[in-house]
């Protein structure tokens, strides 16, 4: 395998690029998928049926906690990988694993916030509003979720094996993948919370 | 309903218990076949664990044929059912599960296979690549698509088909409208095998984008190639809608939310939206790669270069846009206002622009070309009358006000027959004799094969043509009986005749295959038809790594170059080669997403989370291997391109 | 210690903080729905950009090209697919 060392580790085979290119490519699907649930939430924002309205049941703090948590999140992993370029390994694994507690953080959060939902009667069948809601959130969740596990396999690896090219590629995507769900959030941030409270 | 009434067949009849029967001793026919030949473990080996571009194209275009089969005969027994008035050969429901999974089969299961065969075979060749960029993932990409296409297969004898139509609206696809498991079976073989196409999408861009022969620009792309690359964007930005639409289905089926049903704020419509969404780019997602055939077939037999590269490419470029912004135009009658439809029915106007452009160049390559007429140029040629009367239908229906007369009418179901039939599948017979060769190593008898183009292309016309005019006196679509009075009957019998015919063409290709099989020559060298692109510039069969040497290239018809006016394909020497290793966890976690699929359908949630457990080990697996696959020593390709160049 | 805490970094993390400031006005503060959603618009956009940028290195390559193309296709479809289902299911609904 030719390994280029004037470019950072994640960059060095023609197979990392193509790893790189291939998972932006990736983060354009995703794009839609959530764009999809948007599209369906704003469709369906108004009809509550008989249950409560975004209004009734939002609350600012869980969701101001969430959002200043990733958005560290976001910045750690960022600190993560900067720390992998300058070769500080230490550092890159303590930030992710600063990165990896935010997102449990984030998730515990979130739990909390759904038993809430479901405690005030806005549970998954209650309506069509409440169903697009926990959906658009919950499968934000479960990318967040996936992330974690991913994340946790790729510590173990650079712990277990030391930091090669593999690893250092895993980790950028790795990066990419957590950033994004930040770009998300932030749409939910805005889109569903602040919208739904204002 | 009692839990395990839910396995039984809803409305058991004789055609079903003999298909039970006749799937049973195929089963058993295969499984005792391979084991007194012994060939398990070429199987294993061969096919169930290959990573190869071309054997994964070979397997698509294996299971796209087994689909067309199936999808046949559905068609064949709808033809029969409404051939006379007040006819009792299928009963309402099994009329209804036979429409809803002919229409599944042939798009998703047939078209869709069809044309990843083609992408698959001759995408890598055609940009002097000596595979795709994620070769791993593009055999877990087949075999999802495999095992969707399988579970749907299962559903006929298995509680039953989905029968709510292949676009599945709400509320009728609902638990209260559809009470077996039918549509559980929809949702979960499309998402699976949806999965599957995502990835080679994802897959086939990043090839195409990374993975070029030095001094391949993106301008100096064979056609073909472009069109792959355009159709697989639109595969990666309509999937995922598709992926959600799905979920939110599977939701309101399993677990009684209310998206889309009729109660608690639930919108019925979203579905039919989101459902568009995707399934207009599916359209040209199905439409594109069958242009890019086309367009390699005609220059080739028309021994001239294709009219218009630029305009081709940016044609495409703008229908890929334009795929997306057109979706209304399959419920303007759904209660949009007249602003909306109008919207929508300007941009559906819209995109003939570039499809016209497209025809016209075709018809300029054409233009004091020394046309050979074999038969793929016959199918290429046969596609541009017969596909422009679907299309200029096709703009018919795009009128908003004039659509309120056509919709749900027979008028519909001849436009789009006659779009898809002549824009796909003709392509992808076209597409099958022309790189015959470069699968298999023999060419398909021109004789029998110019007799199938004669049965097919006439057929085509024979049983479409009719649907117009019952159509506009009123015949609905997906009914399964007329009366007398109606005076339908005498089109509808026409439209019989024709489907027959198109049966027999289809035998013929059968028996072609078969018959060129026996007795075509094996000495045709690499490139019989005296083509113009990268693919011919390999041996026949292609060696595993493709190319010896990586070619270059410096217009977009390098081969042609190369063979007239003395372009060097291949400079330098051999190097030792990197090559993938095989694996079988592709072929695994896609036998467990089949589990998984099956036990979602009928709500055994103890499997369900045995087999999601299951699908991230496989993840996880895959995460800790280590595995940088092989190399291919000199000396090795040394040896084989010497037998082949002696063969 | 710096090393580890580079200033394009930490900048882009406190304007993400300070774009997060301004969007809570929304809710904080009495104002029309449009000038609301003007202002969600705005701060979500600026921030989507300056992660894409700043933190996901989206431009450092020969395949930049590509990546922003991909985006920018992604966003112009999503946004075409939001707001024509509105069309569709709201707006133009009679």
């Amino acid at each position: 395998m030719k390994i280029d060392h004037t470019v950072p580790l994640e960059y060095s085979t023609e197979e990392n690029r193509i790893k790189i290119v291939g998972f932006w490519i990736f983060l354009g699907a995703e794009i839609m998928l959530f764009a999809t649930l948007f599209a369906s939430y704003f469709t369906l924002v108004e009809r509550t049926g008989s249950g409560p309205a975004g209004s009734d049941i939002f609350d600012i703090t869980p969701v101001l906690i969430e959002t200043i948590v990733l958005l560290t999140s976001s910045f750690t992993i960022g600190l993560g990988i900067h720390a992998m370029r300058i070769g500080k390994l230490m550092a890159m694994l303590s930030f992710f694993a600063v990165t990896l507690a935010l997102g449990a953080g984030f998730l515990g959060v979130e739990i909390y916030e759904f038993l809430h939902y479901i405690h005030v009667g806005a549970g998954l069948q209650t309506s069509a509003f409440t169903a697009i809601l926990l959906t658009t959130l919950g499968t934000h969740g479960a990318h967040v979720t996936f992330g974690l596990f991913w994340g946790i396999m790729i510590v173990w690896q650079i712990k277990k094996r030391g930091l090669t090219p593999e690893n250092a590629n895993k980790s950028f995507i790795f990066s990419l993948y957590w950033h994004f769900l930040d770009v998300v959030w932030i749409f939910i941030f805005s889109f569903i919370y602040l919208k739904g409270m204002m | 309903m009692d839990y395990f009434d839910r396995f039984a067949v809803p409305h058991p009849s004789f055609g079903i218990y003999a298909s039970m029967v006749a799937i049973a001793l195929t089963v058993i026919g295969i499984i005792v076949g391979i084991t007194y030949y012994k060939k398990w473990g070429y199987l294993w080996r061969e096919w169930l664990t290959t990573v190869d571009h071309k054997r994964i194209g070979i397997m698509y275009l294996i299971s796209a044929l087994l689909m067309l089969f199936r999808g046949g005969v559905d068609a064949i027994l709808m033809r029969a059912q409404l051939a006379v008035p007040e006819n009792t050969l299928l009963d309402a429901q099994h009329y209804n599960e036979i429409f809803t999974t002919h229409g599944i089969v042939m798009i998703i299961f047939m078209a869709m296979p069809f044309i990843m065969a083609f992408m698959n075979v001759v995408v890598p060749l055609q940009i002097g690549a000596r595979d795709v960029a994620f070769p791993r993932l593009n055999a877990l990409s087949f075999w999802l698509f495999f095992m969707g296409a399988m579970l749907l297969n299962i559903s006929f004898v298995i509680g039953g088909s989905p029968d709510a139509g292949w676009s599945s609206y709400f509320p009728l696809a609902s638990n209260e409208f559809s009470e077996s498991v039918g549509t559980n079976y929809y949702m979960f073989a499309l998402q699976i095998s949806g999965l599957g196409t995502l990835m080679t999408g994802i897959n086939f861009i990043t090839t195409i984008l990374k993975m070029r022969a030095p001094g391949m620009t993106l301008m100096k792309m064979p056609m073909f190639t472009w069109s792959a690359l355009v159709t697989n964007i639109i595969i990666v930005f309509a999937f995922p809608v598709l992926t959600v639409a799905l979920l939110m289905g599977s939701m309101d089926r399993l677990f009684a939310t209310n998206f889309f049903t009729t109660s608690n704020g639930g919108m019925d419509m979203l579905w039919a939206n989101l459902f568009w969404v995707w399934g207009h780019p599916e359209v040209y997602i199905l439409v594109l790669p069958a242009f890019g055939i086309y367009s390699e077939v005609i220059s080739t037999f028309a021994r001239r270069n294709l009219y218009g590269y630029k305009s081709m490419v940016a044609s495409m470029v703008i229908i890929s846009l334009l795929s997306f912004l057109v979706w209304t135009h399959h419920f303007f009658t759904m209660g949009q206002g007249a602003l909306t439809n109008s919207i929508f029915s300007i941009t559906t106007m819209a995109i003939a622009v570039p499809t016209g452009i497209k025809i016209f160049n075709w018809l300029f390559t054409l233009w004091r070309g020394k046309i050979v007429f074999t038969v793929p140029m016959l199918y290429s040629l046969g596609f541009i009358p017969i596909f422009t009367i679907g299309g200029v239908t096709g703009v018919m229906l795009g009128l908003s006000a004039a659509d309120y007369q056509y919709h749900n009418t027979m008028f519909l179901v001849a436009h789009f027959h006659l779009v898809i039939i002549p824009g796909v599948v003709f392509a992808m017979l076209a597409g099958l004799t022309y790189y015959w060769p470069k699968m298999f190593g023999f060419m398909l008898n021109e004789r029998i094969g110019k007799w199938a183009f004669w049965f097919i292309s006439i057929s085509t016309c024979v049983a479409f043509f009719p649907m117009f005019l019952s159509g506009l006196d009123g015949q609905a679509r997906r009914m399964y009986t007329y009366s007398e009075a109606t005076g339908f009957g005498f089109w509808n019998m026409v439209s019989f005749i024709g489907a027959m015919g198109l049966a027999v063409g289809f035998a013929l290709i059968v028996y072609n295959v078969y018959y060129s099989a026996r007795y075509a020559s094996r000495e045709i060298g690499s490139d019989p038809w005296d083509a113009r692109s990268l693919e011919w510039a390999t041996h026949n069969p292609v060696p595993a790594y493709n190319f010896a040497i990586v070619p270059h290239v410096a217009s977009t018809e390098a081969f042609w170059d190369s063979k007239k006016k003395g372009h060097v394909l291949f400079p330098g020497d051999y190097a030792k080669i990197h090559m993938p290793n095989n694996s079988g966890v592709p072929f695994v976690m896609s036998s467990i997403f089949f589990v998984w699929g099956f036990s979602f359908v009928f709500g055994m949630w103890i499997p369900v989370i045995l087999t999601t457990i299951g699908i991230f080990a496989c993840m996880a697996h895959r995460s800790w291997e280590e595995d940088h696959g092989h190399y291919l020593s000199v000396e090795e390709i040394e040896r084989t391109e010497e037998q082949l160049r002696g063969a | 210690m710096n090393e580890l805490f580079p200033l394009k970094q930490v900048m882009g993390f406190v304007v993400s903080l300070v774009l997060t400031v301004v969007a809570l006005l929304v809710y904080f503060l009495d104002m029309t729905f449009a000038r609301g959603i003007a202002i969600l618009l705005i701060t979500a956009f600026l921030q989507a950009g300056l992660q894409l940028v700043v933190f996901m290195h989206a431009g450092e390559t020969e395949d930049k090209g590509a990546i922003y193309t991909n985006i920018y296709y992604g966003l112009i479809i999503a946004l075409v697919t939001i707001f024509g289902t509105l069309l569709c299911m709201i707006w133009g609904y009679e």
